[in-house]
């Protein structure tokens, strides 16, 4: 065996003298020659595209009715979605709850009564919406504990040092710790439809508002029955009246980090005016919509915005397969797409004076 | 220590002074030894013995280096140091003597010895060694010794081993003990032989071998008297000092570095093939690195990102980007070095050493070296080891430089000052060649090595381009600086605002501080915006350049067959310089004309006899003996002091009193002889005007040997004077006197004394030879001329040759008019130069061809009358002006040295870029001087090459190095440039308008893979190809229309104003990246991981689209390319995005599950279709008004030109036409014949090929001046 490879391996290495030996000696006098090869001598074949003002106008004049057809039926969609946007902050005196807006207000509620001229079309999407409100802020953002929020039990005890501030208080670690969670929106809604003058309660659902992702993989509760253990040895975040595994009395399976508000509220806004769905109007007499007809919203008022000049408001709209309502884009593509076509006819007038001159 | 008798005063009186080095006292001396030496010198017994009792029993160390071993310990830890040695050799010999016991074939065995050595080293230290141990050893070596038969094929790697070991072994067998270790390096043989002893032996090296290099690095001994000698050294120059065997001195002053810190002057003694070992790789290459301001800024970056309260994207996102570049150079930087010698000895008779310097130089003939008389008699009269083991010279010379042509140095040794220069010197880098054997005193080792100080030099140019880009990334650093410092002004102002009104915010102010947040912000900002710095393109750019190269060495059309040579860039930094060129700068001699000569007349004595066709391969000389033999003066033989030539049939012996040799700027040479009839004649050729004004007043051939200077050829004068015996006596004492002086003054004295004798002279002759213009020269001329450039000829030919080849090079037309220096300088004095010179321009035109319209001249100018441009600086710029309004410009007699010049003054009063163009050693001050230099590889010798930035065989090769490669070149780099200022910025400026709307945080609006892969994977690939294969028109065209060239030379693609339209592009899209989906997101409920997703998907589609816009030539790469990009982009992100990650490290993966949702969302993708249809909207709207408004331009230009014409234009006979004689560049080889060490060759015939060059330089040296011996 062993002498089998030696033997190999003595071959090989007598034959590569020989072999450049052999090589120098035919190319010997154009040793240097460099390879003629499509690559070497830069004539590998392409395609190159010969652009004229043939391909470019028609081109342009294309793109820009494409556009404008995208455009229209964006406008058109945007249009068929209802909305319907209350503000709640209570800045007005004249405003419902204003009484509620002062900054030591505790457990207030307030209620705001609107009425539908005719069937508000469903399905509902019940959203509450913000403004001037920064989520978007770095130090915001980040100031949370992935490990924690996956039920890691180790992250319980001590959480990461992405939570400060809120990582301790009273040095009892905070579970969910950090400014996010801690800051989770808490004002509740109910509405009512006014029948009769009395109030029947609109179903609100509060399943699969979240994201799949959130829910399923990216959130766990720590694998510990009853729930509330886990939370031994911890704190509940600052700003909250409930610990976590209380989240939603009403249904044991949608506590701690997987409540679906929670999840809502955790996954960021992009920018500083935002919404966030709360609740679908999908279950009973409503399946179809909201009938014309009177409301109430009964609105549990704990959430302080007016310090930083922000807004609160809950919106009610239904949506299309483009989802919610979107003005700017189908406005925004009627636009690029007009300008497009004003372009092609410049450049017509352009190219007729400086060609047909010349072909004169 | 030396002991030293010094003559006080008057002769006879004897002071005794006793010098003494205890540096190296204690390992080099045996007490004993010394003590009685002592005693033998009378010195008187105390002294004796105070010495002896201080230098017993003292603890010494040393430490040597070998490579293999490194820092084995030196004698003080003794027995355990050999027995570490012994082992080491034994366990190499203990693997090869398993391998045999398991049956290895014999063959393979051997090799493996063979690899073992070579890959290796073997130490052994017999310094004093038991006797068991050298038992041991000697087994050792007997294992290894072979057996006398054996299969033919090994024979010589046998002889090789066995030698090898068996002087490595037996060596150190003999008492007294040296240290002596052997290594062969894959690269070089080296000997480090350095010895404690007086004994050191020394190993030949085998003909045949493969091996490079061989030297001896000193063979270290005692210290000498020195101060005064050195004092004297500092004033002329020579610093640098080498002491053969006093390792010591060295030792103690080697270069030693740590981090930035470096100290110590010499470069270490170790001779290794690689600059680094597998351990020291990574620290040494990153400290390297690091000294380049591209990757410092990485670091600081890096550095920054891993403050946690100013991070804003992880650490890693800046890693990948610098691991990768940290890579790609280190690994550039393998390189080896090693030393220059002083040649001591050799095996051929007087020393003389044969040498190729093909790697240094290029030439591929044997040059010789030759040690000095006085070391070659002492070091190989005695058996060589033991007297090199004693030789104790002591060398002063110049510091370490790049000059690979010169060296001056001093050899002080035995009381003796002997001179050193060039000849002496090995370089590292040449081979040896029929020479047996070589010793020598390595002078410069490691880094000071002449190759490696010159590598380093050609990089300092930078391209105009380069430097556009980099004030324009100055710019946006600046900027960048600028926007961070506003954003965190904003963010201190929010902080403020949010501590007073938002409780969530004001948490978050770090220290409740809100001037702190902002500066911690500054820095984040810093790092989010650092992308738009392009400082990684800086590494891309190098990538490109490089193979922009490779593509020149390539090409076929610039191979020139006969000579087996590509063209090659040398410089790879340049290539797109080579598009912009606005000023040729050329050579004449050996650039224009092919430097082939063809002898054609000779004028003696007013006679003018035609030459019978006789071709010779190189230089005037060749020509002139071969033609001088067919005539029948035939070179018969030389020794030392004679020359034999048979005149006619005619012996004849001449006596060789002096040479005064050849140097360019003489430009001339003579021979001093005594007659077979007693009489001193002084023989001296030379340029024809040189020779002219050293003529005798009434010099009887001058009119008619004048006129035959007229004829269009390369002439050389020859003139004789006889020599009373008296003025040379006396001459010949100055002479000796002055060739041993200090280095500095002396070649200006000798070049005094040497014009002393070379007056008075009578006009023998003048001989003829033709030059020929080499193919294609005026066509190349005439396209490069169509591109728009201007070619200027610089030569140091007289006017008439440089206007006639002018006028047979389509340089100049037949009615070009000649402006010449004394219309220029009035032209030049009046008050509006400009206007003066349109009335000249006009006059002389009118007189000349009333029909001809288009206005032609050019300027004439010779060497004396540019010096005059010195004292005047105010007319460089009219000059220019003017120039620039001319055809062409000619500037003759020009010194190497102004040739420089006039490459300046281009350089000072335009903005275009100059190339200049030559062959010999006189063009490399101007090769060096101008943007960019070429060097023809003519016949002249490599230095132009070596110095130049390209390097092409023929002159023609220039359309297709310029009009092509140049051109594409410009198009790729521009291209590249401003699409990656596009490409980053737009894509990093988009942080700058977020931050308006998330409180001025530095929260980044991308995720970080996202940041960390765009530039490396998303966008890099297309650009990359694009900047390789980007063709506008293929080569074909770009020749056949030279005008496309001018878009380079006006830098239409590269102008500050198109790099700053770029930037203000990226501004532009950036703001679309952000503010179209702004529009679309705000209010919604839209999150912000949707939200960056969807803007980085614009930002991929826009460089996407933006690659497609640019590029024009579509190879199945850059199409390939496109599509792996953007399929890179949406798997990389579905990867990053996946749960699986996620699971791995919940904290770096924060996007799971969003490219899912936003990758069917139809507003999500009509949101990015629509920020990039209007970002990429500039764009293409340019595009498609420039193939609208540029249709009737092409068209124009395809319908317009016409076939080149290339018929001559020449009208011979028109212009007086007279020639002169260029010299070749080098110093002649005349102190060799005078130094009598050429007598080896003493019957040389001339058919003898380049085997015996010495002796053929000499034979071309004389043997034409013996034909006007006779003559005369």
């Amino acid at each position: 065996m062993f002498n089998n490879i030696c033997e190999q391996l003595t071959k090989l290495i007598h034959s590569i003298p020989n072999r450049t030996k052999k090589m120098v000696k035919e190319e010997k006098e154009m040793a240097n020659r460099p390879d003629n090869t499509a690559f070497t001598q830069q004539r590998l074949p392409a395609w190159q595209p010969m652009l004229s003002a043939g391909i470019v106008i028609p081109g342009f004049v294309l793109i820009g009715l494409a556009f404008i057809g995208i455009g229209v039926a964006l406008f058109v969609t945007s249009r068929s979605i209802e909305v319907l946007e209350l503000d709640y902050t209570g800045v007005e005196s004249s405003s419902a709850c204003f009484k509620c807006s002062e900054p030591n207000k505790v457990n207030c509620v307030c209620e705001l009564e609107f009425s539908l001229d005719s069937l508000f079309k469903g399905p509902l999407f019940f959203y509450y919406g913000l403004t001037n409100y920064f989520q978007n802020y770095r130090k915001y953002g980040v100031s949370k504990d992935y490990d924690q929020l996956s039920g890691n039990l180790d992250n319980f005890k001590t959480p990461s040092d992405t939570c400060a501030p809120y990582k301790y208080y009273n040095n009892i670690p905070i579970v969910p710790c950090g400014s996010v969670a801690n800051s989770m929106f808490n004002d509740t809604f109910k509405l009512y439809q006014i029948i009769n003058g009395t109030k029947k309660q609109v179903p609100f659902d509060g399943k699969g508002i979240a994201w799949w992702t959130d829910y399923n993989i990216k959130y766990r509760n720590p694998s510990v029955t009853p729930l509330k253990d886990a939370f031994n040895g911890t704190v509940k975040p600052v700003f909250w009246p409930k610990p976590a595994y209380e989240l939603d009395p009403t249904d044991p399976a949608n506590n701690g980090f997987i409540n679906q508000d929670f999840l809502v509220w955790m996954r960021r806004a992009a920018l500083p005016h935002f919404r966030k769905l709360y609740r679908r109007i999908t279950e009973g007499d409503y399946a179809q919509g909201l009938p014309a007809g009177n409301y109430s919203l009964e609105i549990a008022y704990n959430y302080p915005v007016l310090s930083f000049d922000g807004k609160k408001k809950v919106v009610l709209s239904n949506v299309s397969w483009m989802g919610g309502k979107n003005e700017f884009l189908g406005i925004a593509y009627l636009v690029i797409g007009s300008l497009c076509i004003v372009m092609s006819i410049v450049m017509l007038i352009v190219y007729a004076k400086f060609k047909f001159p010349e072909e004169d | 220590m030396g002991l030293h008798y010094i003559n006080i005063n008057s002769p006879g009186t004897y002071a005794m002074i006793l010098f003494v080095d205890f540096s190296s006292a204690f390992s080099t001396i045996i007490p004993d030894i010394l003590h009685s030496k002592l005693s033998q010198l009378t010195l008187p017994a105390p002294t004796c013995q105070w010495i002896s009792n201080f230098l017993t029993d003292r603890r010494q160390q040393e430490t040597f280096k070998v490579p293999g071993f490194h820092n084995l310990p030196g004698p003080e830890v003794g027995v355990q140091h050999r027995r570490t040695i012994r082992k080491k050799a034994q366990q190499r010999m203990y693997f090869l003597r398993q391998l045999r016991k398991f049956n290895l074939p014999q063959e393979l065995f051997y090799t493996a010895i063979i690899q073992s050595v070579l890959c290796t080293s073997v130490t052994v230290w017999f310094g004093s060694a038991t006797k068991q141990d050298r038992n041991r050893l000697q087994r050792t070596v007997r294992t290894c010794t072979f057996p006398e038969s054996g299969n033919g094929q090994f024979n010589s790697h046998r002889n090789l081993i066995n030698k090898t070991l068996i002087c490595l072994f037996s060596t150190g067998l003999g008492a007294p003990p040296p240290f002596l270790c052997l290594s062969f390096c894959q690269k070089g043989f080296v000997i480090d032989g350095s010895a404690m002893s007086p004994t050191c032996k020394c190993y030949t090296m085998p003909k045949d071998s493969t091996c490079k290099q061989w030297s001896i690095t000193g063979i270290y001994k005692r210290p000498s008297l020195l101060s005064l000698m050195a004092k004297e050294s500092v004033e002329s120059g020579l610093t640098w000092e080498v002491r053969a065997n006093n390792r010591h001195y060295h030792k103690y002053k080697e270069k030693k570095s740590l981090l930035f810190f470096r100290w110590g002057r010499y470069a270490d003694n170790l001779v290794r093939s690689y600059k680094f070992s597998p351990l020291t790789f990574l620290p040494l290459t990153l400290f390297e690195q690091f000294q380049r301001v591209a990757n410092l800024y990485f670091l600081l970056m890096m550095v920054l990102q891993c403050v946690p309260v100013i991070s804003s994207i992880p650490w890693y996102i800046t890693v990948i980007p610098l691991f990768t570049v940290l890579t790609v150079r280190g690994l550039k930087d393998l390189i080896n070095d090693m030393a220059d010698l002083l040649l001591l000895c050799s095996s051929e008779p007087h020393s003389l050493c044969y040498v190729e310097t093909a790697d240094i130089d290029g030439e591929t003939n044997l040059k010789y070296r030759q040690a000095l008389s006085a070391t070659h008699n002492e070091l190989t009269s005695h058996p060589s080891e033991e007297a090199l083991a004693a030789f104790d010279g002591v060398v002063l010379c110049e510091e370490p430089n790049n000059h690979l042509y010169t060296f001056r140095g001093q050899l002080h040794w035995r009381r003796e000052c002997l001179l050193l220069d060039n000849e002496h010197i090995l370089l590292r880098g040449t081979v040896l060649r029929n020479t047996e054997f070589a010793y020598g005193l390595t002078i410069y080792t490691g880094a000071d090595t002449k190759i490696l100080k010159n590598c380093g030099k050609l990089r300092l140019k930078t391209t105009q381009t380069e430097k556009v880009f980099n004030k324009v990334v100055i710019v946006i650093v600046l900027s960048v600086l600028l926007a961070s410092l506003l954003l965190a002004i904003g963010s201190g102002v929010f902080s403020s605002w949010a501590m007073k009104h938002s409780e969530v915010l004001s948490a978050l102010v770090v220290n409740g501080n809100p001037i702190y947040m902002g500066f911690l912000i500054y820095w984040s900002y810093i790092i989010l915006l650092s992308p738009a710095m392009p400082i990684a393109l800086y590494i891309t750019f190098e990538v490109i350049h490089t193979v922009h190269s490779l593509f020149i060495g390539w090409d076929m059309e610039m191979y020139w067959q006969p000579a087996d040579r590509p063209a090659q860039a040398r410089n790879t930094s340049l290539s797109e310089e080579l598009g912009q060129v606005g000023y040729l700068l050329s050579d004449k001699t050996g650039t224009l004309t092919q430097n082939r000569l063809l002898f054609r007349q000779c004028c003696i004595a007013g006679e003018i006899y035609e030459a019978p066709v006789y071709q010779a391969a190189s230089p005037d000389e060749e020509a002139l003996v071969g033609a001088a033999r067919e005539l029948g003066w035939v070179f018969l033989s030389r020794t030392r002091d004679f020359i034999v030539v048979s005149e006619l049939g005619v012996i004849r012996q001449y006596q060789l009193l002096a040479l005064l040799d050849f140097t360019s700027k003489r430009r001339r040479m003579s021979v001093l002889v005594r007659e077979p009839e007693g009489g001193l004649k002084l023989y001296c050729k030379g340029a024809d005007i040189v020779i002219l004004e050293r003529l005798q007043k009434d010099c009887p051939y001058q009119e008619r040997t004048e006129r035959a200077l007229e004829a269009c050829l390369r002439t050389l004068c020859v003139a004789v004077r006889s020599v009373p015996e008296a003025s040379w006596g006396q001459w010949s004492k100055t002479l000796d006197q002055s060739a041993a002086m200090a280095t500095c003054d002396r070649d200006a004295l000798l070049e005094k004394l040497y014009d002393q004798m070379e007056r008075e002279l009578q006009l023998v002759g003048v001989t003829a030879i033709e030059d020929r213009l080499q193919e294609g020269v005026p066509e190349t001329i005439d396209l490069l001329q169509q591109a728009g450039l201007k070619v200027w000829v610089l030569t140091g030919d007289k006017k008439e040759t440089a206007v006639n080849i002018g006028y047979s090079c389509k340089l100049l037309d037949p009615e070009t008019t000649l402006l010449e220096w004394q219309e220029l300088r009035e032209i030049l004095q009046s008050p509006d130069p400009g206007v003066s010179f349109f009335k000249a321009r006009q006059t002389e035109l009118w007189a000349a061809d009333k029909k001809t319209t288009g206005a032609k001249t050019a300027v004439v100018l010779t060497g004396p009358e540019l010096t005059e441009f010195d004292q005047r600086p105010d007319w460089g710029a009219t000059f220019m002006s003017l120039a620039e309004q001319c055809q062409s410009v000619l500037c003759c007699r020009v010194t190497p040295g102004q040739k420089a010049d006039i490459v300046t003054l281009v350089r000072k009063h335009t903005s275009s870029i100059t190339l200049s163009i030559g062959d010999g050693a006189n063009d490399v001050n101007m090769i060096k001087t101008a943007h960019i230099g070429v060097g023809i590889e003519g016949v002249e010798g490599g230095q132009a090459v070596q110095n130049a930035d390209f390097a092409l065989s023929q002159f023609r090769f220039l359309t297709r190095l310029l009009l092509v490669h140049g051109r594409w070149s410009y198009r790729r780099i521009s291209l590249f440039l401003c699409y990656f200022l596009f490409k980053t910025c737009g894509f990093a400026l988009v942080h700058i308008w977020f931050g308006f709307f998330n409180g001025f945080s530095a929260q980044s609006l991308y995720e970080t893979w996202f940041i960390a892969l765009y530039t490396v994977f998303y966008t890099a690939w297309p650009i990359m190809l694009a900047a390789f294969f980007e063709q506008d028109v293929s080569a074909e065209s770009s020749l056949r229309w030279p005008e496309l060239y001018k878009i380079g030379q006006k830098q239409e693609l590269s102008s500050p104003l198109m790099l700053s339209l770029s930037l203000l592009y990226a501004v532009y899209s950036s703001l679309v990246f952000f503010f179209i989906p702004f529009g679309v997101f705000y209010n919604t409920a839209f999150d912000f991981q949707t939200m960056a997703v969807t803007v980085a998907m614009a930002a991929t589609f826009t460089a996407t689209i933006e690659i497609v816009l640019v590029t024009r030539y579509w190879t199945k790469f850059n199409i390939a390319a496109v599509c792996v990009s953007l399929l890179l982009f949406f798997i990389c992100t579905r990867i990053t995005h996946g749960s699986r990650l996620f699971q791995r490290a919940p904290g770096d993966y924060l996007f799971i599950g969003v490219s899912d949702k936003a990758f069917i969302d139809p507003v999500v993708w009509l949101t990015a279709l629509l920020t990039t249809w209007m970002a990429v909207l500039p764009s293409v709207t340019a595009l498609a008004l420039n193939v609208i408004l540029t249709v009737h331009d092409k068209h124009k230009v395809h319908s317009a030109s016409q076939p080149v014409e290339l018929r001559s234009k020449l009208k011979r006979g028109v212009y007086r036409r007279r020639s002169s004689y260029a010299l070749s560049q080098g110093a002649g080889p005349g102190h060799l014949i005078t130094s009598g060490t050429c007598i080896r060759s003493t019957v040389p015939s001339v058919d003898e090929k380049a085997s015996n060059i010495c002796a053929k330089n000499i034979d071309l040296g004389l043997e034409d001046l013996s034909i006007y011996c006779r003559a005369s």
